[in-house]
């Protein structure tokens, strides 16, 4: 029994772990370090040569319009991922403290749409907003406006939107930890003199703290560099990041600038998240134990 | 110190009824336990007491006050969990200051009140450390000061040692009486483990699977007189015979089959005791003597053959069978390093029992 155990601690692993990390490097890493090494090339120069080199590319995004976008981009993954951990939040906490029964049923629900394709996701929601669509067909025929809201292609659209696909992302990992918080808390909560908000403040958030760190980075991550959303349903008005990047390499045809832009807004986007980090894990946790 | 008292209290989950006609006056000050087999429904008088359940039907009173209807947080009841339910991400102090920091009490005095709290449970050293890093034992000290802290009028106690060693269960027993003489509250203390309700409890209530309290009373009086056969098995062990009863003039015996006629002292003043009546007869192990020759001075005896032999360390049980195949558990002392008789597999022995020793139960 030791002897295969044994065998199994020195050996089994590394061989298991070898594809993905070969993967991750060749089609990560590798990548990467190319795209890097692109953006210090001067404009049409794909191969790496020393009379190209420049950092002619990285000066033209000191300008405010290039912070804007980036700024722009900051605050549209912000407010998702605040907005769906709002909306989520409540749903979590039903489905893994209070329904006891077809909970398996509930969830399936609410993460069936997470498996069907963003654009398709995206696409439905045309049909929602649009001037004919759901929304304005139901509020005209209630008789709460008289005229077809301009819905498509606005700033709004791009939010609900957003808020939409990725509320699972929030919804998994919060539910995740509130259904680990065990129910003996809370009875010994409400023993001690808690009432149900004491108990909500003082236990359940800060127990369900490490979902919504979790939720609020797999949200805020990819909604910063998420291009077909404010591609489609923002009709191109206003640029994002990931739009702007996708230009670059695919309309503009010129990877070297798009590089130095991504590399930008990589460097940005860690420092977005360090703070978010910082924040997380000093403040929110502080403020929200000590006080009511 | 204040009663609990529990009348007529129905309780049913979904459907299936738990409990039914529970009356039960807890005596205030004292320990008190509540003893059953698993499912019994002791947990839910707990849960009842401290107000997670509602009870379907019946009152529960805490002193002169009715708190049926008074939400859990408001109940001047505290609860030691089974398994603790420590808050993980608070230290030792902050669990322990828990209902101190819900009531805004000031800092100095959580500080006052925590600090002499954790001077009762013994553990001043580990008043910054996390939950994790302590053991079970010091878990369940943290849970003790956490419940206590608010100097509830009850305390209830579920299965609270149920985690621990036995060495441990041992020394935290005696812990919670020492608290408990020092505190004066009210303790009551739920568990299925016999040698705890017998050591702790002041009083103690024996509930059997219908959920029924079979008998109340003190540890002694359960033990020695127990008022069923449910109870005579429940609480240590017993052998139980069945027989048919024979009063002639003053004289009481049992006729019972494969044994004979045995000498009783049949309880007086009861409807079931009667010329003829069926009965069952307890007689504890420890009460019956072992001997492969027949001694003078006992009221009864019969004669078996050793079928096992279990070694206890400080007893040994004799597993003796009788001419009806019926299996007599017999616990002998081992007083000595080397016994004078020696009784082994197959020996053919006597056992030998006073009258005053048996009791005699309703069938």
């Amino acid at each position: 029994m030791k002897k295969i155990n044994a065998n199994f601690r020195s050996e089994f692993p590394f061989f298991m772990a070898l594809p993905a990390v070969a993967w991750q490097f060749f089609f990560c890493y590798v990548p990467v370090v190319c795209l890097i090494l692109l953006s210090f090339l001067r404009s049409g120069n794909t191969a790496f040569d020393t009379q190209a080199v420049t950092l002619e590319n990285y000066t033209y995004f000191f300008s405010p319009l290039f912070a804007l976008v980036i700024g722009r981009s900051l605050l549209l993954a912000f407010c998702t991922a605040f907005f769906c951990l709002l909306f989520a939040y409540p749903v979590s906490y039903c489905l893994a403290i209070k329904i006891r029964r077809f909970k398996n049923i509930f969830l399936f629900f609410l993460i069936l749409p997470f498996w069907t394709s963003f654009m398709v996701q995206a696409y439905a929601w045309f049909f929602v907003l649009e001037h004919n669509g759901l929304i304005n067909t139901i509020l005209l025929n209630l008789g709460v406006i008289s005229a077809p809201l301009h819905l498509l292609n606005t700033t709004l659209s791009i939010y609900i939107v957003m808020v939409y696909c990725y509320l699972p992302f929030m919804i998994m990992p919060l539910y995740t930890a509130l259904e680990k918080i065990d129910r003996r808390f809370f009875e010994a909560a409400a023993d001690l003199g808690a009432t149900q908000w004491q108990t909500f403040t003082k236990l359940t958030i800060p127990l369900s703290m490490p979902g919504i760190k979790t939720g609020f980075f797999l949200v805020f991550v990819p909604a910063f560099g998420e291009f077909v959303i404010p591609t489609l349903l923002g009709g191109g008005k206003k640029l994002f990041v990931g739009s702007l990047i996708s230009q670059y390499f695919f309309v503009a045809r010129n990877p070297n600038i798009g590089s130095a832009f991504t590399v930008i807004t990589c460097i940005v986007l860690l420092m977005a998240v360090g703070l978010l980090y910082w924040f997380f894990n000093r403040k929110t946790v502080l403020t929200l134990t000590q006080e009511d | 110190m204040k009663n609990i008292r529990l009348e007529n209290i129905k309780k049913s989950f979904s459907g299936e009824v738990i409990l039914e006609n529970i009356n039960l006056t807890i005596p205030g000050g004292k320990i008190f336990a509540l003893l059953g087999p698993s499912g019994s429904g002791k947990t839910t008088i707990l849960r009842l007491i401290a107000g997670f359940e509602t009870a379907d039907e019946g009152r529960i009173y805490l002193g002169d006050e009715d708190i049926t209807d008074t939400p859990v947080n408001q109940r001047h009841v505290n609860t030691v969990f089974q398994n603790y339910a420590l808050f993980p991400h608070l230290n030792v102090f902050e669990n322990i200051a828990f209902s101190q920091r819900i009531k805004k009490v000031p800092e100095e005095i959580v500080q006052q009140k925590v600090n002499k709290v954790i001077k009762t449970v013994h553990l001043e050293k580990h008043i910054n450390k996390s939950i994790g890093q302590l053991s079970g034992g010091q878990q369940q000290r943290v849970a003790i000061a956490r419940a206590i802290i608010n100097e509830p009028e009850v305390l209830l106690l579920d299965e609270p040692l149920a985690a621990l060693d036995l060495k441990l269960r041992e020394r935290m027993l005696l812990e919670l009486i020492d608290l408990q003489s020092t505190l004066k509250t009210t303790f009551v203390y739920v568990t299925h483990d016999q040698f705890e309700a017998l050591t702790v409890a002041d009083t103690m209530a024996i509930m059997n699977p219908d959920g029924q309290i079979e008998q109340i009373g003190t540890p002694k009086e359960i033990y020695e007189f127990p008022a069923s056969s449910f109870v005579a098995q429940f609480v240590g062990s017993s052998n139980i015979f069945n027989g048919t009863l024979r009063i002639k003039d003053d004289q009481q015996y049992l006729e019972i089959e494969g044994v004979g006629a045995c000498q009783i002292l049949a309880p007086k003043g009861k409807e079931w005791i009667y010329d003829g009546a069926q009965v069952f007869m307890s007689v504890r192990p420890e009460k019956i003597d072992i001997s492969k020759e027949l001694l003078p001075g006992f009221s009864n005896h019969v004669q078996g053959t050793v079928a096992s032999i279990v070694y206890h360390g400080r007893s040994t049980q004799y597993n003796v069978r009788l001419s009806n195949n019926k299996i007599v558990q017999v616990f002998e002392q081992n007083e000595e390093h080397f016994p004078k008789e020696v009784i082994d597999y197959d020996d053919v022995v006597y056992l030998m029992w006073q009258k005053e020793n048996v009791v005699i139960l309703e069938k």
